[in-house]
């Protein structure tokens, strides 16, 4: 669509949300990291907290997509989601091998990578779209933190070792042998955690474009993507650590879904121009 | 709508300052590589940027109409063309990953090929049916709108393209433009991969968190990061190049496809950069 | 693979490939139910030109992404439960359950965020068709997520293909969703959409946005225009992904084993080019038998 999309009017102004968006999500990655301090031996309770870091993330990055892509990108909205995750998922495992840092790393390390990708696109591809390098930065961000978040909801840590540390239960039958085919990086759970957050960072601004954008309608939709996509690394997460750790977090993020869903539903219903249910098309004048 | 409204803004000049700031960042990254990984390393990310380049250079051979397309408005593929190249790309890694994987002694340079050939066999039935469906579907030959004359097979374009459109379907060049453009991806994700799960396989077992592994037990772990950070790199490479072209090409006699050596540098930028990290995640273990 | 009769494999090849078949037609028919995909830009522009439609709006992502997602998730879930030592074919189903009801989520989010954000040009967002559509998606998403998963667990167990199941999941996913994007739009996007306009040629892009958007009785829906597309661009597509799949497959399992993998590529360079022989005849057959447009200009006139 040639026709460029409104600047943000009113509403929350974007480094707010980049501020909370950022700070919250590492805050709540480090909350996981209370695992590590429960006695020996019990299950990662606290591993819902990276759930939580991936909704926060997501949040905020639905917000940066609207940015980027009301200057026009010449190509489709999911493409920028997919530069997103396809540098964060670089910057994120980069960082796994720092160990108790990781979180921080991740972030230092994908702003450098989304700043020379942002530098490519703007100046040796010649878009010259203002807010590219630091759009690119932002999404490079986000895409590790989800990823890393998503990774700790399904393992219960973010290091290297708890990635590649298989599930409890023998799938391939050998017990004395360290079984890393069931882990998170050996089954490859990080390309399903790639995808949902890959879709669910461009839904809301890709699924609230038009004339009537309201920000709180896309937010609360960002929302609503972010604890889908949490609900579904829980659901996962069943088969690599302990049950009840896992359920805790299938339960928040069912909760946490039918709540913003249902209030996407009440936001839609407020912003659309008629709510009907099996009418016609209404007459309009001139047709 | 965009891609009939789009004309070639500013064509296929370079950048010079950008451009050699880029190159100066590449080497700066090689430089890195070969010091903190040796010479495995170095060989890798040099196979890694050739892979990224071959994606970008693809990815401009592919002929895709967006929307436009769908509505026979313009010529090419109705779909974007990043994921396009990506479905071709990825279908081409299945194959050339599979190749080496089956083989007793393999080869590089096989491996590689088979990638391309399964990309382009990918590309070839889908132009195919493209066509398959304008002409059986919807009784529309294809025209293209930029060139006068199929420079493959002479045949003239403007009297068949319809009233009110920039023509349809994928004259014979599109099609061996997209068979060309599926060969270079399938080879170039090949590649990448490849050469991230050579150094994989050899530095994994050696690493303390695998301790008790060895060769065989880490082959999960070495084809899995192999395979996600292929796909990665693919994707930032595909969607770097159709920013290039601004999402819509015609295929390889398009006037857009000579905005190519700019992406040519920002692709081997990115994937240098891309390749670097990748790598280090086996040489910086804290 | 060495140690697995070949019958077998051949047998494993051509399951996936029907599989993918059946894949191939649900994704094209599932999209073009919810306009998903290139066609969407149309169900989006004719609100702005004053047609109000009663067509489902389903702007999730562009196919290939979305479809990386749903086989990826399915996969991914299907993965999961297998390592919870369940049956393979109870995780399938249960994991391409799961996967059909996020799609479902994304279905409705994504026709009310779209459809309320239309309000400007007075469309209406239709509780009926948000029940009634999102069923029949979700009913063709089940068929093409099922069938999608099964083929990849196939190539991974069976064929003993080195990815693992969830990757596999993202490259077949990606696949499928521009194979059925690439083959299946334009026969939604114009025979249907733009039904009213001159048969044998594009749509002029001054009609843009003037898509039908009454049937033969009533008003149309998106149910008017599955029946439509399962005639052609679905069976299409199918066969589309099917083929990519079969060939693939087939060319690594029989001829991989000959002069160190060199046979693979020979076939494959030879099944290029019989492809590149039949889309040149028929080029040539539609130049032929439906002519041109105007009398051909020596000089650019028009």
């Amino acid at each position: 669509m040639t026709v460029k999309i409104e600047v943000i009017q009113g509403g929350v102004p974007h480094n707010t949300i980049l501020v909370k968006g950022l700070v919250a999500s590492l805050v709540f990655i480090y909350l996981t990291y209370l695992n590590t301090l429960l006695p020996a031996g019990s299950p990662p309770y606290f591993a819902f907290f990276g759930g939580l870091a991936a909704v926060a993330a997501l949040w905020w990055g639905s917000h940066t997509i609207k940015h980027l892509c009301s200057y026009g990108i010449g190509t489709g909205v999911p493409s920028a989601g997919m530069m997103s995750f396809g540098s964060g998922v670089i910057a994120m495992l980069l960082a796994t091998q720092f160990g108790v840092g990781a979180p921080i790393v991740a972030v230092v390390l994908a702003a450098v990578i989304g700043a020379i990708l942002g530098f490519v696109a703007n100046n040796v591809l010649g878009m010259k779209i203002p807010v590219m390098i630091q759009s690119i930065i932002e999404m490079a961000i986000i895409g590790a933190l989800v990823l890393m978040g998503l990774a700790a909801l399904m393992t219960g840590g973010f290091t290297f070792q708890s990635l590649v540390t298989g599930a409890s239960l023998p799938l391939a039958g050998i017990l004395n042998v360290p079984n890393y085919m069931g882990s998170v990086i050996g089954g490859c759970l990080l390309a399903v955690a790639f995808m949902l957050g890959g879709i669910a960072i461009q839904h809301p601004f890709n699924a609230c474009l038009g004339p009537n954008w309201t920000q709180d309608r896309m937010l609360i939709l960002a929302l609503e993507c972010g604890f889908l996509s949490m609900l579904m690394a829980a659901i996962m997460s069943i088969g690599l650590i302990d049950t009840g750790a896992a359920l805790i977090s299938v339960i928040i993020a069912f909760l946490g879904w039918i709540y913003t869903y249902d209030l996407f539903f009440k936001l839609a219903k407020r912003d659309a121009a008629a709510w009907l249910d099996s009418k016609p098309i209404p007459e309009v004048e001139g047709h | 709508m965009t891609a009939i409204a789009a004309k070639p803004a500013s064509g296929a000049s370079l950048n010079p300052v950008a451009s050699g700031i880029g190159i100066v960042v590449l080497i700066i990254l090689i430089g890195i590589m070969y010091a903190i990984g040796g010479q495995i390393a170095l060989i890798a990310l040099i196979g890694i940027i050739v892979g990224g380049l071959l994606i970008a250079f693809g990815v401009h051979f592919v002929p895709v109409g967006g929307a436009p397309a769908a509505m026979g408005q313009a010529p090419g593929i109705a779909t974007g063309v990043a994921m396009l190249a990506a479905g071709a790309g990825l279908a081409g890694l299945f194959g050339g990953a599979w190749a080496w994987a089956v083989q007793t002694n393999p080869d590089l340079l096989v491996a590689v090929i088979t990638g391309g050939v399964g990309g382009g066999l990918m590309m070839a039935i889908t132009c195919f049916f493209v066509n398959f469906i304008y002409i059986f579907g919807m009784g529309i030959p294809a025209a293209s709108g930029k060139v006068k004359v199929d420079p493959l097979t002479g045949d003239t374009q403007p009297e068949f393209k319809s009233q009110g459109t920039e023509g349809h379907g994928l004259p014979f060049i599109s099609f061996v433009g997209g068979v060309i453009g599926g060969i270079f991806g399938g080879a170039g994700g090949t590649l990448i991969y490849l050469m991230l799960l050579n150094v994989y396989q050899e530095v994994l077992p050696k690493m303390t968190v695998f301790d008790k592994a060895g060769a065989a037990g880490v082959l999960p772990i070495a084809i899995s990061l192999a395979g996600i950070f292929a796909v990665g790199m693919f994707l930032i490479n595909a969607v770097l190049a159709a920013y290039n072209i601004t999402g819509t090409i015609e295929g390889p006699h398009d006037p857009k496809f000579k905005r190519f050596p700019r992406a040519l540098i920002a692709s081997a930028i990115a994937s240098g950069l891309c390749g670097v990290a990748a790598l280090a995640i086996v040489f910086v273990p804290v | 693979m060495a140690d697995i009769p070949l019958v077998f494999e051949i047998g494993i090849t051509a399951m996936a490939g029907a599989l993918a078949t059946i894949a191939g037609a649900a994704e094209d028919v599932e999209s073009d139910i919810g306009s998903q995909g290139d066609p969407n830009s149309q169900v989006q522009l004719a609100p702005q030109m004053g047609y109000i439609h009663r067509i489902f709006n389903k702007a999730i992502a562009g196919e290939p992404p979305a479809w990386g997602l749903w086989i990826t998730l399915g996969a991914g879930l299907a993965w999961a439960f297998m390592a919870m030592s369940m049956n393979p074919i109870l995780a399938i189903i249960l994991g391409c359950g799961i996967t059909t009801f996020v799609q479902g989520v994304y279905s409705t989010t994504a026709y009310l965020g779209r459809t309320a954000s239309l309000a400007k040009f007075g469309q209406p967002v239709y509780i009926d068709i948000l029940k009634s559509m999102t069923t029949v998606t979700m009913a063709h998403a089940f068929v093409a997520i099922f069938a999608t998963v099964s083929m990849c667990f196939l190539i991974n167990t069976a064929l003993g293909h080195p990815f693992p199941l969830p990757l596999l999941g993202l490259v077949w996913g990606i696949a499928l969703g521009a194979a059925g994007s690439a083959t299946g739009n334009p026969y939604y996007g114009k025979e249907r959409q733009y039904q009213t306009q001159k048969f044998g040629a594009g749509v002029p892009i001054a009609a843009s946005g003037n898509i039908v958007r009454y049937a033969e009785a009533g008003e149309r829906n998106s149910l008017d225009n599955g029946f439509f597309t399962a005639k052609l661009a679905g069976p299409a597509s199918g066969v589309c992904f099917g083929l990519i799949v079969f060939l693939e497959i087939w060319r690594t399992i029989l001829f991989e084993p000959i002069g160190a993998g060199w046979g693979a590529i020979v076939v494959g360079v030879i099944m290029i080019i019989i492809f590149a022989a039949i889309d040149r005849y028929i080029e040539v057959w539609a130049r032929k038998n439906y002519g041109p447009y105007t009398a051909p200009v020596a000089e650019a006139s028009s």
